[in-house]
């Protein structure tokens, strides 16, 4: 269980799903025989390509159509300005202030740990909070930005309350892990050393 | 209803798995591109078709150069046609072929002599051709860029493929319907708000230092190749404001002879207008004019932030 | 009567708005407006009922032009 963390042992890993979803998606002939390592060439390997062929596109993703665009809809006459919403901040810089300050104080509550070896209920639980938090705050983001309000209410909602729901299940699986188990930290460590 | 409509339309798209394009990319750029299919290609595959999808070249017949010369050379360009006029037709992919000597260098030059020698029905965008007007942004081989400060590639085996701006509503071959992005510029109230008079009764005067916090501002044009090269533009255009709008927005923010910032913070203070915005950068990528939207975005963020 | 569809509903008001902006003109022509209105949506009548995006663009071109001719200063038209 714990050597799946291994590296060498993850390539491998990857490589079989990669395999299967060929079934599906018929690749270029060029992109099949290549292994993933050079498919996940680092990004400072660019410096070798002339710079004409380093004009890229937008997105290189497939095109595949969820929600086909609606048609237009113009509200007011074509010279008013579109309506603006009333200001919210909880939604607005409060939020997008304290999610930074979730994120950037995530970085030393996580070296903190591995970097001085010690295991303290304390930073461990703080840990998971932040963890907990950040990882709401991005999965909100995906829904507000892939299941508009305004297209599809009833998905939008039910998403958030799934989210929410599923914020409560981590946050209760980390406390009974916190408080019966070894904790997330020391969880890591044996994995790593095992 | 409008599920069902939904629903059967999904129905008719295209149900076929389509190559999937590989990539290998590093941060937002694409790189290694040479080893699999020509760029243009790619292009061909990811720029949105509006709702239908686009007949390609192969079945449609290739205009060439009326009078071909011995010492000619040829290069193809694929351009997007569709026309009010049939709009029950499809849109569909048009070859043209041009001698690059009797052709001027940029890709404007090209569509202005596809229009004037071989096919008036050609329509497109165009004004100053030189890049201050932004009449001709277009998409060219998958990158939004102004038709008149686009070079034509020399290599003549590599064909162009020209689109409109992607994800808008067309109105004929290369023209979108730019209704919605202009009323979202004028939500952000572009011009001075002030209510004190100028202390001496004449001009607003401005120091230096001030004024140079409006450079790489003013310069817009107002193109929309950054707003419609923004995947967040794409999936919520009626409720973000786009990357043009923002750099506009704050335009009017950092100045400091204008008396409102506060109330157009507040205007961009909530989860929609400003913070759908998360830095993929493609803006600053496109821009034709060198400008960094996502720069002056990320201002007004740090500015509301710190308020 | 049939149910119609929500596009088909479009259609319909888009129409009834066009009968309404018509009695904003003045009395003597506005017969000339009815049958403008009239004359554009029979042009496209045989548009398939399916054909979504065809019916879409009409709309979008309608409320534009309805937009244009519901301007006080066009008193008369001749089609």
């Amino acid at each position: 269980m714990a050597s799946i963390m291994r590296p060498g042992l993850l390539r491998q890993a990857c490589q079989t799903p990669a395999a299967s979803q060929r079934m599906l998606s018929t690749m270029a002939g060029s992109a099949i025989n290549r292994p993933i390592a050079q498919q996940l060439r680092p990004a400072f390997a660019r410096s070798a390509i002339p710079k004409s062929t380093r004009i890229a596109a937008f997105h290189a993703t497939q095109r595949n159509q969820i929600l086909p665009p609606l048609p237009q809809t113009i509200v007011g006459t074509a010279n008013d300005p579109v309506p603006v919403p009333n200001p919210s901040p909880s939604h607005g810089n409060y939020h997008w202030t304290f999610e930074r300050i979730v994120a950037a104080g995530l970085i030393p509550v996580t070296i903190a740990p591995f970097a001085a070896g010690s295991l303290n209920p304390v930073t461990d639980s703080i840990l998971c909070a932040l963890l907990i938090i950040h990882s709401h705050i991005g999965f909100e983001a995906c829904i507000i930005d892939y299941f508009p309000k305004k297209r599809v209410p009833r998905v939008h909602k039910a998403s958030l309350w799934a989210l929410r729901a599923g914020t409560v299940a981590l946050g209760l699986a980390l406390y009974s892990f916190e408080t019966n188990d070894v904790g997330i930290t020391e969880a890591i460590t044996r994995l790593w050393h095992a | 209803m409008a599920c069902t409509r939904a629903f059967s339309r999904l129905a008719t798209r295209r149900t076929a798995v389509r190559p999937a394009v590989f990539f290998s990319r590093g941060f937002a750029s694409v790189n290694d591109v040479h080893a699999r299919e020509p760029i243009s290609k790619v292009a061909e595959k990811i720029v949105p078709a509006p709702a239908t999808s686009t007949i390609p070249e192969s079945k449609t017949s290739t205009i060439k150069e009326p009078e071909p010369t011995k010492d000619a050379r040829n290069k193809t360009f694929h351009i997007y046609r569709w026309s009010p006029d049939e709009p029950s037709s499809k849109p569909r992919m048009q070859s043209y072929t041009l001698d690059l000597n009797k052709t001027g260098p940029m890709m404007l030059d090209a569509l202005i002599r596809i229009k004037n020698e071989i096919d008036p029905t050609l329509t497109f965008r165009r004004s100053c051709r030189e890049g201050i007007c932004g009449s001709c942004a277009m998409n060219i081989d998958g990158v939004n860029t102004l038709a008149c400060l686009c070079r034509i590639p020399t290599e003549t085996a590599k064909e162009s493929r020209i689109y409109p701006l992607p994800h808008m509503y067309i109105v004929k071959d290369l023209v979108p319907d730019m209704t919605l992005f202009y009323k979202q510029y004028r939500s952000v109230k572009p011009y001075l708000q002030r209510d004190t008079p100028a202390p001496d009764g004449r001009e607003y005067r401005q120091s230096k230092e001030d004024r140079k916090k409006l450079d790489g501002l003013y310069e817009c044009i107002l193109c929309a190749c950054c707003s419609t090269s923004c995947p967040s533009y794409w999936w919520n255009q009626e409720e973000y404001l786009g990357p043009a709008v923002l750099l506009q927005s704050y335009r009017w923010i950092a100045d400091s002879r204008d008396e409102r910032r506060a109330e157009r913070q507040d205007a961009l203070n909530n989860s929609m207008s400003l913070y759908r915005c998360h830095t993929i950068l493609n803006c600053s990528r496109t821009c034709p004019k060198g400008l960094n939207p996502a720069l002056a975005i990320a201002e007004i963020k740090k500015g509301m932030a710190f308020a | 009567m049939a149910r119609l569809s929500g596009l088909q509903k479009d259609v319909l008001s888009l129409y009834r708005q066009c009968l309404r902006a018509v009695r904003q003109k003045p009395a003597e022509t506005q017969s000339h407006f009815r049958d403008f209105a009239k004359a554009e949506f029979q042009k496209h009548v045989h548009v398939g009922k399916k054909d979504f995006g065809t019916i879409e663009y009409l709309l979008r071109r309608g409320r534009n032009q309805i937009e244009l001719y519901s301007d006080p200063g066009i008193r008369d038209i001749h089609s």
